[in-house]
């Protein structure tokens, strides 16, 4: 079976058992303990797939288009009806019903309510909030610039401590560096790893960190580097893999080592994204220290689910006010910086 | 004359299939200026990078003043490198850095790389440099950045790089296809004036064929990898021409 034939059949299937399996949750009305019988659900999703994947051939072997073959089809390949409106096609009507179902169970899972938003105690209570957060209590306000130096800082050194590290593997992450089979196993292992480190979210690196350091900044800081490593290498090693190699060719052919070759014709191609980007991952990093310290990474983040859980409004209203001051300054001055270097 | 480089059976077939090279056999001499002509595609440039070892050939060998290099690796083909030097259709230079930085880096080879990367080029190089600078005529522009000068002006730092090499051949790969007439007479003069005064040989790809008979003392012409013509450029007649360049092609002139 050719890449794109399994790909449409595994597209048309997915979107087939989930209209399938909801259907049978609407009929069956299963109770909580039926819900959780992990094992039997996937069993009947499978099942589903695999009448999603009979259908879809069906289909095709009478010559009508699915949304798999639209989406997944080469385009030489594939005989566009043109002209034909959507709800005329079978594909139009399977994305339409596969959207619509979507939206409705998304509609039920989060408890939608139009009347919870306009009750009136309900909304009463998130006044007496606001009224707390616009009228800030600036008592605090010292130990919240405190704080929030605590966090640039926090950030500061994450990024710093981050730059020398994912320097030098964005190198080995490159494809046009690392040829070679030797190199190939190396650039896939990290690669690997880099990407299952990025998908961990710096949040939960922290409480990994707080339990594994003890709570407070230092634990908040190699959460934030250990995401902005994953992240820096991946950008890093993206400039690399767009630099021209023309002056590559030139040093190589001067006998020059590969150390050499990477000094000379490749970092000054990409010195200045790399500031750019180091600049950018500072001023997220500011940011992601705030919510990082709600989960006990020092700094403002702390203070403020301190306030909050003894429902001092007024106090978290001031610290609001200063991370908001200076995110926005973090974020204008990093754009400014990355906007001089073009 | 001695020979400097000998290639015989140089085959290159690449990962993709594509045999861009087809048991190629010529010598060069000492001194010589020889010129590659060929239809684009035709394995001239592939011919340059594997000689220098940018390639590596499938078979055959590549013998440069009485050694075989084609099966030498790593390291040896680093040492061999420098004394070939080499000029390419868009310079290669390093944009960002200057002028003279770039053709310092022609030494790179000469030196380790701990103290390359630190910038520790001895004064005599930095000597040296603007010396091979004067030699092509822009020693004025030695420290502007290298992406201010026009394409000539960077053929000529590129040449004064590969001359940096101290190089004993001189690889050319279609030096002035970039650029415009005029400028293109200007390079070739100085690859000349290399060629003459320096005694470097060079090998040259080329496409104009009256650029061929002004400047190159002898020609191999190749055509889908293989040598169809080899001799002085006054024998290239226009049969011979109609034989590499396809039926129907006519002869460009550049003034």
């Amino acid at each position: 079976m050719t890449s794109f034939n399994f790909k449409r059949v595994t597209f048309d299937a997915v979107v087939f058992s989930l209209l399938f399996v909801v259907a049978l949750v609407v009929i069956t009305k299963p109770d909580e303990e039926a819900m959780l019988m992990l094992g039997r659900n996937s069993l009947v999703f499978l099942g589903g797939c695999v009448l999603g994947a009979l259908v879809s051939s069906l289909f095709a072997a009478w010559g009508i288009k699915t949304a798999g073959d639209v989406l997944f089809t080469p385009r030489h390949l594939n005989k566009l009806e043109t002209a034909v409106p959507w709800y005329k096609t079978v594909w139009g009507w399977q994305m339409a019903v596969a959207l619509g179902v979507t939206f409705a169970v998304a509609i039920v899972k989060t408890n939608f309510s139009i009347w919870e938003l306009t009750d009136i105690d309900g909304f009463q209570g998130a006044m007496r909030l606001f009224k707390g957060i616009f009228n800030p209590n600036w008592e605090v306000l010292p130990a919240a610039v405190n704080n929030i130096i605590e966090t640039i800082f926090m950030a500061f050194l994450a990024t710093a401590l981050a730059i020398p590290l994912a320097f030098v593997l964005s190198f080995l992450c490159a494809k046009n560096i690392m040829k070679g089979p030797v190199s190939f196993i190396v650039y896939t292992l990290l690669r690997t790893v880099l990407n299952v480190t990025r998908s961990v979210e710096a949040l939960i690196w922290a409480i990994i960190f707080s339990v594994w350091v003890g709570i407070g900044p230092f634990a908040g800081m190699l959460a934030l580097m250990i995401h902005s490593v994953a992240s820096l290498a991946k950008q890093y090693s993206e400039m690399v893999e767009t630099v021209s190699e023309g002056p590559i060719e030139g040093i190589q052919a001067t006998g020059a080592t590969k150390l050499q070759t990477i000094w000379f014709a490749v970092v000054p191609q990409i010195v200045l994204p790399y500031i750019s980007f180091t600049v950018y991952r500072w001023d997220i990093n500011v940011r992601m220290a705030t919510i990082i310290g709600l989960v006990g990474g020092g700094g403002i983040g702390t203070m403020l689910i301190q306030y909050q859980g003894q429902a001092m409004w007024r106090e978290v209203g001031c610290i609001i006010v200063v991370i908001a001051i200076v995110v926005w300054l973090m974020d204008a001055a990093s754009a400014y910086i990355r906007e001089a270097l073009k | 004359m001695e020979n400097i480089l000998e290639v015989r059976g140089l085959d290159k077939t690449y990962p993709n299939g594509v045999r861009a090279l087809k048991d190629v056999n010529f010598t060069v001499r000492k001194g010589e200026f020889l010129v590659v002509i060929g239809l684009s595609g035709s394995g001239k440039s592939t011919l340059l990078r594997c000689i220098n070892r940018l390639h590596d050939p499938t078979a055959g060998e590549i013998i440069f003043e009485g050694q075989d290099i084609a099966p030498l690796q790593g390291e040896h083909i680093r040492r061999i490198r420098c004394n070939i030097g080499m000029i390419f259709q868009h310079f290669n230079l390093i944009p960002r850095h200057t002028v003279l930085s770039n053709v310092l880096m022609g030494s790179l080879g000469r030196l380790t790389s701990l103290r390359s990367i630190f910038g520790l080029f001895s004064e005599e190089d930095k000597k040296k440099a603007l010396q091979y600078l004067e030699l092509v005529g822009i020693a004025d522009k030695a420290f502007i950045r290298a992406d201010q000068l026009s394409g000539g002006q960077q053929q000529r730092v590129a040449i004064a790089r590969a001359l940096m090499q101290n190089p004993r051949l001189l690889l050319a790969d279609e030096p002035v296809a970039s650029l415009d007439p005029a400028t293109c007479h200007t390079v070739m003069d100085y690859l000349k004036k290399v060629n003459e005064e320096l005694g470097i040989t060079i090998i040259a790809n080329l496409h104009f064929l009256s650029l061929v008979r002004q400047y190159a003392t002898r020609v191999i012409a190749l055509k889908a990898g293989e040598v169809v013509y080899e001799g002085t450029p006054q024998d290239i007649t226009d049969e011979w021409f109609q034989r590499i360049y396809g039926q129907g092609a006519k002869e460009v002139h550049i003034s």
